[in-house]
C-alpha cells in the first residue's frame, strides 16, 4: 500500500514491488454541492452552489491481499474514500483505478469486483425473509437455480444464520442484519471486500462474533483484499495488516501494523499521534 | 436473454412477496374503481349522445366512452408514476445503492423494478373492463383485438418513456416530479378520459393536441367499441409511434446521465 497527500505521508512498500496495484486512487478530490436555501435563491440567484470538500488530493495504492484499517474521526472522509474506491461515487478530480478499470469510464466492471457492506444496514427488503433477500440480490448478480440455493445455504451457515433464513428481515437484530449483509457481499466472491463500520451499534458479544466471522472469511482466502472502516484499534490489529488515518478530508498517514508493533507502537497511539500533530513521532 | 428473463422473474417474485402482505390495498383500489363505474353509469343517464360531436358522430353512449377513457387513463397514470415510485421507495429503504452494487445495470434495475406495477395495473384494468361488460352491459363484441393490442403497445411505450423521465426527475430533484405533475395533471383535463375534448373551448382543444393520452384513448375507443381497423387508427397510432421513437431512447439516456450526476455529486441516495 502506498499513500500520499498529507505532510505526514508515509510509504509502506511491503508488497508494492511485487505486482501492479489492485486499487489506485490518484489525486482524488471529492466535492459535494450544498443545495441552495430559499434565502440564497432570493438574495443571490446567480451565485453558484456552495460545495463541501470531503476529500482533498488523496493518493492511495492497495495491493491484492492487503487488509487495511481506515481510521479517523467522524466526518473525516473515510466513507467517501471507500465509496469512491467502490465506484458508488465518482471523483470530482483525479481518478480511481480498480483492477485497471477507471471508475469514471467503466463503472459496472469495477463495481462487480467489490463487495460493500454499508454502515447502515437498511438496504434489505424488510418484508422478505433473509433467504428471499439473498435470492433476489443473487439473481441481480447472475446467480440462479441450484447454484444460487446452494450458495445461500452455505453462506447462511457461514455467517451463523442457518435457522434464520426463513424469518422476515424486520425481525432480525442489528447483528443479524450485519451478518446477512456480509452473506450478501460474499455471494459473488468479490476480490475486494469493503466494510464500513461493520460493528457499529453492536453489543460486545455480537461485535466479537462479527470480527471472528470477518477474520474467518478473509483468512479462508488470502488473496481477498479488505478495507475496513473502524473506530476500534483492537479491531484494526485483529483483522488488518495496515492502517491508514484520514482526517479533515486528507490521508494523514499510513503504516504497516507489523512495523508499528516492531517499534513498540500500538495502533491507538499511532492514531493519536497523527490526530494531535498531523504526523507520527 | 435467459439471464434477463431470470431477473424479470426475480423482480416479479420479490414484489409479489412484498405486495402479498398488502392485500387490502389491491382490493380497495379495485372497489374504488368499481364505485367510479357506478358513478359514471349514473352520469351516463344524464348525458345525451347528442351532447358532443364525437358521441353523436360515432353513435357512442357516454358510459362506454367513459369506461374506456377512465380505465386506460388510470393504467397510463400508473405507468407514469411506477418508475419514480420504485426509485423513491428504493432510496428511502436504502436498497437502491445495494442494487446498484450488483452486476445489473441501472436502467435494467429501474425498468424491472416497475414490472410488477405494470402487471398488477394491467390486472386492475382487465377487472374494470370486465366489470363494465358484466355489470353495466358494455358491448365489446366488435373489438378488433389485434388493433387494440397494437395501440396499447405503442401507448405503453410512450408512458414507459415518460415514466423513466419522471424517475430521472426524482433522482435529480428528490421531491416534486414535474413530469408527472404536468403530464398527469394535463392528461386528466385535456386527455379526454371523462368527456370528449370537443366539449371544451377551442383554445383548450388546441392544447389537447399535445397530450399523448388523447391519441391513445381516441384509438382505443375506436378499436374496442367500434372494431375499427388498423388503417382507421393509423393516424393516432402513427403519432404515438413517433413520440415513442423519440421518448424511449431520450428518457433512457437522461436517466443514465442523472444517475451519473448523482454518483458525481453524492446525491444518489439523498431523498
Amino acid at each position: 500500500m502506498t499513500t500520499t497527500n498529507a505532510p505526514s505521508a508515509l510509504i509502506s512498500t511491503e508488497s508494492s514491488a511485487r505486482e501492479s496495484p489492485l486499487i489506485e486512487v490518484q489525486h482524488v478530490t471529492m466535492r459535494f454541492p450544498v443545495p441552495k436555501r430559499y434565502r440564497e435563491w432570493v438574495l443571490a440567484p446567480l451565485r453558484p452552489r456552495r460545495v463541501f470538500t470531503a476529500l482533498t488530493n488523496a493518493n492511495l495504492e492497495v495491493q491484492t491481499g492487503d487488509r487495511i484499517a481506515v481510521m479517523g474521526p467522524n466526518g473525516a472522509g473515510k466513507t467517501t474514500l471507500l465509496k469512491l474506491i467502490a465506484g458508488v461515487l465518482l471523483p470530482t478530480e483525479g481518478k480511481v483505478l480498480l483492477n485497471g478499470h477507471n471508475t469514471l469510464e467503466q463503472n459496472t466492471a469495477p463495481r462487480s469486483s467489490v463487495g460493500f457492506v454499508f454502515n447502515e444496514e437498511r438496504s434489505f427488503f424488510w418484508r422478505l425473509t433473509g433467504t428471499q433477500n439473498l435470492e433476489f440480490f443473487g439473481a441481480l448478480d447472475n446467480l440462479y437455480g441450484r447454484q444460487l440455493h446452494e450458495r445461500i445455504e452455505y453462506l447462511l451457515e457461514l455467517v451463523g444464520l442457518p435457522d434464520a433464513g426463513d424469518k422476515v428481515v424486520s425481525t432480525y437484530s442489528t447483528g443479524m442484519k450485519q451478518r446477512l449483509a456480509l452473506a450478501r457481499v460474499l455471494m459473488v466472491e468479490p476480490d475486494v471486500l469493503i466494510l464500513d463500520e461493520p460493528t457499529r451499534a453492536l453489543d460486545p458479544v455480537a461485535c466479537d462474533e462479527i470480527i471472528e466471522l470477518i477474520s474467518t472469511t478473509i483468512h479462508r482466502n488470502s488473496r481477498k483484499t479488505l478495507l475496513i472502516v473502524t473506530h476500534r484499534p483492537e479491531e484494526a490489529s485483529l483483522l488488518c495488516n495496515k492502517v491508514i488515518v484520514v482526517e479533515g478530508g486528507t490521508i494523514r498517514g499510513s503504516e504497516s501494523i507489523k512495523e508499528l508493533s516492531a517499534k513498540g507502537i500500538a495502533v491507538v497511539d499511532y492514531y493519536r499521534q497523527l490526530m494531535v500533530s498531523g504526523r507520527p513521532s | 436473454m435467459r439471464s434477463l428473463m431470470r431477473k424479470v422473474l426475480a423482480f416479479i417474485k420479490r414484489d409479489f412477496n412484498i405486495e402479498s402482505g398488502y392485500q387490502a390495498a389491491f382490493v380497495m383500489g379495485l372497489v374504488e374503481s368499481l364505485m367510479l363505474l357506478v358513478i359514471l353509469s349514473f352520469v351516463g343517464r344524464l348525458v345525451s349522445p347528442t351532447a358532443s360531436g364525437t358521441l353523436s358522430r360515432s353513435g357512442m353512449h357516454y358510459f362506454p366512452f367513459a369506461l374506456i377513457g377512465v380505465a386506460f387513463a388510470r393504467y397510463f397514470d400508473i405507468m407514469l408514476r411506477m418508475f419514480s415510485d420504485s426509485i423513491r421507495t428504493a432510496q428511502v429503504t436504502g436498497c437502491l445503492e445495494a442494487m446498484l452494487f450488483t452486476r445489473t445495470g441501472c436502467i435494467t434495475i429501474v425498468m424491472l423494478s416497475s414490472l410488477y406495477s405494470l402487471i398488477s395495473g394491467g390486472l386492475q384494468l382487465l377487472l374494470i373492463l370486465l366489470g363494465g361488460v358484466l355489470l353495466f352491459g358494455v358491448n365489446l363484441q366488435h373489438m378488433n383485438v389485434l388493433a387494440t393490442l397494437l395501440v396499447l403497445l405503442v401507448s405503453v411505450s410512450i408512458f414507459v418513456g415518460f415514466g423513466v423521465l419522471s424517475a430521472a426527475a426524482i433522482v435529480w430533484l428528490k421531491k416534486g416530479d414535474p413530469i408527472t405533475w404536468v403530464l398527469g395533471g394535463l392528461s386528466g383535463i385535456l386527455g379526454g378520459a371523462y368527456f370528449p375534448v370537443d366539449v371544451m373551448p377551442g383554445w383548450m382543444q388546441k392544447i389537447s393536441v399535445l397530450i399523448p393520452v388523447k391519441y391513445s384513448l381516441d384509438a382505443l375507443r375506436l378499436t374496442m367499441l367500434q372494431g375499427a381497423s388498423l388503417a382507421t387508427v393509423a393516424k393516432p397510432v402513427g403519432t404515438l409511434a413517433i413520440i415513442a421513437v423519440v421518448i424511449l431512447p431520450a428518457s433512457a439516456a437522461i436517466f443514465a446521465a442523472t444517475i451519473r450526476k448523482g454518483r458525481k455529486e453524492g446525491t444518489l441516495m439523498a431523498y
